[in-house]
C-alpha cells in the first residue's frame, strides 16, 4: 500500500489489524489528527487493547514516546516504560492504561507536506522481546 | 578548683530539670526545682524511689518480653514516663531518669525532665524538615516552570514560524497549503494548549472567575485526556461564599488525590463530588483502583508531603480530614470544612 492510498478510516484499522496479526506484538495504535479544530490528536485505531480508556486520551505533543514521535518526526522506542510515573516527561498515557513495558512509535508522515500527521505505536506487555531501530524499521513496512 | 565547685553547684541549683539525689533510698540532695515540685505537688521522694525500683526490676525481669522495655534496656540509663499532679487540673508529663552515681555506696540520682520539651523540640525539628521541603519544592517548581517555557513553548513557536516560512517561499497547490495551514495550526495550538496548562498548573484562574466547581470540572478534563481514566465530577455547590484560601485547598487537595490515583491506583473511574450543606461543604474523591494501607504512608518521609501535607492543610482552616482505603477496595478521602 502505498501513502497516497492511506486516506481512508479503514485503510488505518486494516494496517494496525495487520500488525497485530503479523507480528507478536501485544498491542498496536494508530493516533491520528483530527481534521477539525482544535486538531487533537487521538488514538482512533488500535487492536489489542485490554480496555476503553485509549477513547478518552488526547495526545500531547513532545510528553512521552508517541508525544516525541509528533514533535521531532522521528520513530522513538523504550524498553523500560513503566517505571516513568504520573508527572514525568516520558509518561506515556496509552502505555500505561494498556499495561505495556516496550513500546516503539514512529511517525506518519503527509505525502502532501512531508509533515507528521499522526503516530503509529506498538509494544508489548512483557520483557521478553527488546526493541530495537530493526523493530521501527520493521513497522515502517506497513505504512 | 573551689571556684568550679561554685559553679557545679549553680548549675546543678539553676538546672530546668529537677534533680534529686538519693544514698540508701534516703534522699540527701535536691536542686531548687526539686525542692518547689516537692512543695507544690505535695511529692514524695519516696513515691518517686519506688516507681524507679519497679522499673529497675522490670528491666531485669527474664520473663517479661516487652518491645519498648528492649529499648529502654540500650539506653545507658533508665527513664520511665511519669505523669505527676494526676488529680489536679493540669497533670504535668515527665520523663524520670535513673542513674546510679555510685554502685557500692548505692548512691543514685533521679532526674525529672518535662516531656512538653522534649515534645516541643520534636515539633521544631519536624517544622525545620518541613521548611527544608517547602524550599526544595519552591526551587523546583521554579525549575520546572523555566523547563517547560523553554522546551515546549519556545519550540512550538519556533516550529511554527519554520511553517509559515515554508508557506512563503513555495509554489504549492491548494491542497497542500490546506494541509501545511493545519499543521501550523495545531503546532500553535497545542503551544496554546501548553501555555494554558501551565498558568493552570500555577494558578487556575477558572477558580477565581468562575468558582471551585468549574475549576474543579476543567481540572478533571485535562487530567481524563492525559491519562484516559475516566473523572467525574458532581456537585451543588454554591462556592462564592467560601473564603480563597478554603477553595484554594479544596483545589488542590482534589489535585493532589487524583495525581496519587493516577500514580499508583491503577483506577478505572475517579469521582470528585462537592456537595454544600447547611454550616459545612464536602468534598468526596473516590477511586476504584488498588487502595493501600493508610497508617503506613502516614508519616512524613522528607521527600513527598503526600498525605500529611493534605491533612496539614485542611487543619489549618479548621477542617477535618480522613482517608479510608482498603488493599483492593480502592481509595475515598474526605474533607470537610465548616462554613459560616
Amino acid at each position: 500500500m502505498n501513502p497516497e492510498q492511506l486516506n481512508s478510516p479503514n485503510d488505518f484499522q486494516t494496517i494496525v489489524n495487520k500488525i497485530y496479526q503479523n507480528e507478536q506484538f501485544d498491542f498496536v495504535g494508530i493516533a491520528l489528527q483530527s481534521s477539525e479544530a482544535p486538531h487533537s490528536i487521538k488514538w482512533d485505531f488500535v487492536a489489542g487493547n485490554t480496555n476503553e480508556r485509549f477513547r478518552k486520551i488526547v495526545l500531547r505533543s513532545g510528553i512521552g514516546i508517541a508525544g516525541l514521535v509528533v514533535r521531532t518526526g522521528k520513530p522513538f522506542w523504550d524498553n523500560n516504560l513503566n517505571h516513568y510515573e504520573f508527572s514525568d516527561e516520558m509518561y506515556t498515557p496509552i502505555a500505561k492504561t494498556e499495561s505495556l513495558r516496550s513500546a516503539v512509535a514512529i511517525p506518519i508522515i503527509s505525502p502532501l507536506t512531508n509533515l507528521v500527521r499522526g503516530v503509529l505505536l506498538a509494544g508489548y506487555r512483557s520483557n521478553k522481546i527488546k526493541i530495537s531501530g530493526q523493530t521501527a524499521l520493521t513497522l515502517s513496512q506497513y505504512l | 578548683m573551689l571556684e568550679t565547685t561554685r559553679w557545679i553547684n549553680n548549675y546543678f541549683n539553676d538546672s530546668t530539670d529537677a534533680i534529686m539525689i538519693f544514698k540508701d533510698d534516703e534522699l540527701i540532695l535536691s536542686n531548687q526545682i526539686a525542692k518547689d515540685l516537692q512543695n507544690e505537688l505535695e511529692l514524695n521522694p519516696q513515691y518517686l524511689v519506688e516507681v524507679a525500683d519497679s522499673s529497675v526490676k522490670q528491666k531485669f525481669s527474664p520473663t517479661d518480653n516487652c518491645f519498648s522495655c528492649i529499648i529502654q534496656n540500650k539506653m545507658k540509663e533508665i527513664s520511665i514516663p511519669i505523669t505527676l499532679a494526676k488529680n489536679m487540673p493540669h497533670p504535668l508529663n515527665y520523663f524520670m531518669i535513673y542513674n546510679v552515681i555510685d554502685q557500692n555506696e548505692k548512691v543514685f540520682s533521679l532526674t525529672l525532665k518535662n516531656r512538653g520539651t522534649i515534645d516541643r523540640m520534636d515539633q521544631l525539628a519536624q517544622q525545620r524538615k518541613l521548611t527544608q521541603y517547602v524550599n526544595r519544592a519552591h526551587e523546583k517548581e521554579r525549575k520546572r516552570i523555566s523547563e517547560d517555557l523553554h522546551d515546549s513553548i519556545a519550540q512550538g513557536v519556533y516550529s511554527a514560524i519554520m511553517g509559515v516560512r515554508r508557506l512563503e517561499n513555495n509554489h504549492f497547490t491548494a491542497e497542500e497549503i490546506k494541509e501545511l495551514t493545519t499543521v501550523i495550526e495545531s503546532q500553535l495550538n497545542d503551544t496554546l494548549t501548553e501555555v494554558k496548562e501551565m498558568a493552570l498548573d500555577i494558578r487556575p484562574s477558572v477558580l477565581d472567575n468562575f468558582g471551585l466547581l468549574a475549576a474543579l470540572k476543567v481540572l478533571a478534563k485535562r487530567l481524563e485526556e492525559n491519562s484516559g481514566v475516566t473523572i467525574n465530577v458532581a456537585g451543588n455547590a454554591n462556592t462564592e461564599h467560601l473564603s480563597d484560601d478554603i477553595q484554594s485547598v479544596l483545589y488542590r487537595i482534589t489535585q493532589e488525590s487524583i495525581n496519587n490515583a493516577l500514580k499508583h491506583a491503577n483506577a478505572d473511574e475517579i469521582t470528585v463530588l462537592l456537595v454544600a450543606h447547611n454550616h459545612y461543604i464536602t468534598l468526596e474523591i473516590m477511586d476504584d483502583g488498588d487502595g493501600f494501607d493508610v497508617p503506613k504512608y502516614q508519616h512524613f518521609n522528607g521527600k513527598s508531603m503526600g498525605l500529611m501535607n493534605m491533612n496539614e492543610r485542611v487543619k489549618t482552616f479548621n477542617g477535618a480530614f480522613k482517608m479510608e482505603s482498603k488493599s483492593g477496595e480502592g481509595t475515598t478521602i474526605t474533607v470537610k470544612f465548616p462554613v459560616a
